[in-house]
């Protein structure tokens, strides 16, 4: 053997010694992710993402909507339980006072992109002044209106109603274009369209819906019912189609869609829809208004993300949680795929600005409200929610303050329990 | 062998099956038992609370509705879906090419899952794309389209229209079959009696078929009883909570509301019902059969 074949050999002992003495390379880790079915389209966005620029992978897997809450809690109990997910907020209460979910306040408090988190979000993954979760993949409510009718009906297309007189005059003179358009359009039978986008101008005129606990009072203030004797009179003068009694949400945007309606509530969602599905409709978007100007709200809803308790790699998990919340993941993994960011200062962005809608409907997360109760699905979701039955008793029966004191007492009982 | 000994041995034979029932079926049914005296909820925990959401299920309007409705529904289409499938049978019994390619047709929906058969009817009942508005307007036997699921007789009745359309063919094979086994030589007396089409059917085929018609009826009741997919998909228990079945109401307090004591206090009371009206509609029958 030759000197440098000695050195050679020398130097291949002294690099095995210096791997020993370190130590194996810490392998990469492949963490489990839940998303409900119906975030599955923008939570795979993120995920892409945060995989190509980590060693630490993310697999995810998709939950149908209504299995979520009972496969959370059997894996809770079984101890299998993902190492991230990301639900529909509104289970976040639920999932708090169960104790199915991880501590992350002194993590979250500790990283300034959480201070920017719409107040909604936060509000909402705070239970005992503890944090548990963030915002992940928003949406929002908004009211549309169809630009062409307005034009047709001698309205300003750029001049959408601000307040729920303008919404029922603009109703009318859109009506008035001929017996199959329609000025207003909301689906009378299903309760979670409802809360999305019926709620906020409520809030808007100052109303309180959902009470937290059996003492406080629930649909209080005045907007409550301004809102059902505004929707009621647009039913009995004919502005809102026959069908909508019966929607129970399959035809929610259909016929917004057809062109055929001129203004309603609906998700941030439609915007993507409506380009894809309707290219010719010329629209515009605006906040949910209230009983005089100035007044707007949402409803803001989509998803949380949070860590399971008993998750493997919680750690990672919480990396994960805090770069979504970075402006590389807001940006680029949201706003460039039409997708809300949950982050308010972010709202009026560069991938946003060829379309002025998004940032409207950015910014309606900001101002948004999302209700802190326990029991939602009773009191609201559900298809006997006393929620539903007020509005299908005071819009289509005319039974407006009996509905309201029905649900009311309902709702307190709920939520006494 | 002796008869005990031979007992034992019996016993050893069905010992799998007697596992089997007790594993998969009393257990549960014991274990559903025990959930209904408790206050447990979808989220976990829940503490032993006694016969309270017995007395709650008592107090509880929405659930007598529920059953109500249930019933209603159940009394309507169980007729129907017998007397139509028992006369598709009589008419597809011929083996030649027409009635089997008819039986194969009338068959065919039973394969399709009910979710998706509801969706289907739900889309053919809308009031602006759907067929059979434009089918009734075409006819003009309506004038401007119906909006069916705004009442709720129009939505039970295009829910029964759909289930019709699903299930006839199940009963109308099991039909077939009972009236396959009669034999040849009965039918071939009454004949060269000069017995009559009709008189043959009243007298033979349905007196001969009974069995078979109490297993049907028993089989579709205990169906329609326990109702939830078509319900769910076509009215959502709407209008104003109107066509709520009692499985569907079960499904919501247990999985919606959590509720899963509460849930199950419901399905032992409904499973209690069912079992006495199955066991009462058997005793009738056996009672007509002897007399």
């Amino acid at each position: 053997m030759g000197r440098s074949n000695w050195l050679r050999g020398g130097a291949l002992i002294a690099a095995l010694a210096a791997s020993s003495i370190a130590g194996p390379a810490i392998a990469a880790e492949t963490l489990t992710m839940w998303v409900r079915a119906s975030a599955a389209n923008a939570a795979p966005h993120l995920v892409d993402l945060w995989n190509s620029g980590h060693a630490d992978k993310i697999a995810l897997t998709v939950i149908p909507d209504n299995q979520m809450v009972s496969k959370l809690a059997t894996g809770v109990k079984a101890g299998e339980v993902p190492d991230v997910i990301s639900f529909d907020l509104i289970y976040m209460p639920d999932f708090m006072r169960a104790g199915f979910l991880t501590d992350i306040t002194d993590q979250m408090k500790a990283d300034p992109n959480f201070a920017k988190v719409a107040p909604a979000f936060t509000n909402l993954a705070t239970y005992k002044d503890r944090i548990y979760g963030t915002g992940f993949t928003p949406d929002v409510s908004i009211l549309i209106y169809n630009k062409d009718l307005f034009r047709k009906a001698g309205l300003d297309p750029d001049k959408p109603p601000k307040t729920l007189d303008q919404i029922h005059e603009d109703a009318k003179k859109i009506r008035a274009l001929g017996s199959d358009i329609y000025g207003f359009y909301f689906s009378g039978a299903c309760p979670g369209c409802n809360i999305f986008t019926t709620s906020p101008m409520m809030v808007a005129a100052g109303a309180k819906i959902l009470p937290r606990n059996g003492d406080e009072e629930p649909l209080d203030g005045p907007g409550v019912k301004q809102v059902l004797q505004l929707f009621r009179d647009m039913w009995t003068e004919g502005l809102i189609p026959k069908s909508a009694q019966a929607d129970n949400g399959a035809n929610f945007t259909a016929n917004f869609k057809s062109g055929k309606v001129g203004i309603q509530g609906a998700g941030g969602f439609l915007i993507s829809d409506l380009k894809k599905d309707a290219p010719n409709l010329d629209f515009g978007v605006a906040f949910l208004p209230g009983a005089k100007e100035g007044q707007a709200s949402a409803f803001v809803g989509g998803d949380v993300v949070a860590i399971p308790k008993g998750s493997k790699h919680a750690d990672i998990a919480l990396q994960f949680i805090k770069w979504e919340l970075t402006d590389e993941a807001q940006l680029e993994g949201l706003a460039k795929n039409n997708i809300l960011p949950s982050r308010v200062d972010l709202a009026d962005n560069k991938y946003f600005q060829s379309e002025p809608r998004f940032v409207t409907t950015a910014k309606a997360v900001g101002i948004g409200y999302v209700p802190w109760v326990f029991h939602f699905n009773d009191m609201v979701n559900s298809d006997s929610s006393p929620w539903i039955q007020m509005i299908e008793a005071a819009v289509f029966d005319g039974k407006v303050d009996e509905s309201i004191a029905a649900a009311k007492a309902k709702m307190k009982d709920i939520a006494s329990d | 062998m002796n008869p005990s000994r031979s007992g034992y041995v019996g016993l050893l034979y069905a010992a799998p099956a007697l596992l089997f029932v007790a594993v998969f079926v009393l257990y549960p049914l014991a274990q559903l038992f025990v959930t209904s005296l408790t206050n447990s909820s979808l989220l976990g925990g829940g503490e032993f609370i006694g016969w309270r959401n017995y007395l709650r299920a008592y107090r509880d309007a929405t659930f007598w509705q529920a059953l109500v409705f249930t019933c209603k529904y159940t009394l309507i289409i169980t007729p129907i879906l017998m007397i139509l499938g028992y006369g598709l049978a009589l008419l597809t019994l011929s083996a030649n090419r027409l009635g089997k390619l008819t039986r194969a047709v009338v068959f065919l929906p039973v394969v399709i899952g009910l979710g998706s058969s509801s969706f289907l009817w739900f889309w053919l009942f809308d009031e602006q794309v759907g067929l059979v508005n434009k089918l009734l307007q075409d006819v003009h036997l309506i004038a401007h389209p119906i909006v069916w699921f705004v009442d709720a007789n129009l939505g039970l009745a295009a829910v029964i229209a759909s289930i019709v359309w699903k299930v006839v063919g199940f009963g109308m094979i099991l039909f077939i079959a009972a009236l396959q086994a009669i034999d040849a030589e009965v039918n071939e007396a009454a004949l060269i009696d000069g017995a009559s089409y009709w008189r043959r059917i009243l007298h033979i085929a349905l007196p001969l078929t009974s069995r078979a018609i109490l297993l049907t009826t028993l089989v579709s009741a205990i169906g329609s009883m326990l109702a939830f997919d078509q319900f769910y998909v076509m009215t959502a228990g709407g209008p104003e909570s109107q066509t709520f079945t009692s499985l569907y109401w079960i499904y919501q307090n247990s999985f919606i509301y959590f509720k899963l004591g509460y849930g199950a206090t419901l399905s032992v009371i409904l499973m209690a019902i069912i079992l006495s009206g199955s066991t009462l509609q058997l005793l009738l029958m056996r009672r007509g059969r002897g007399t």
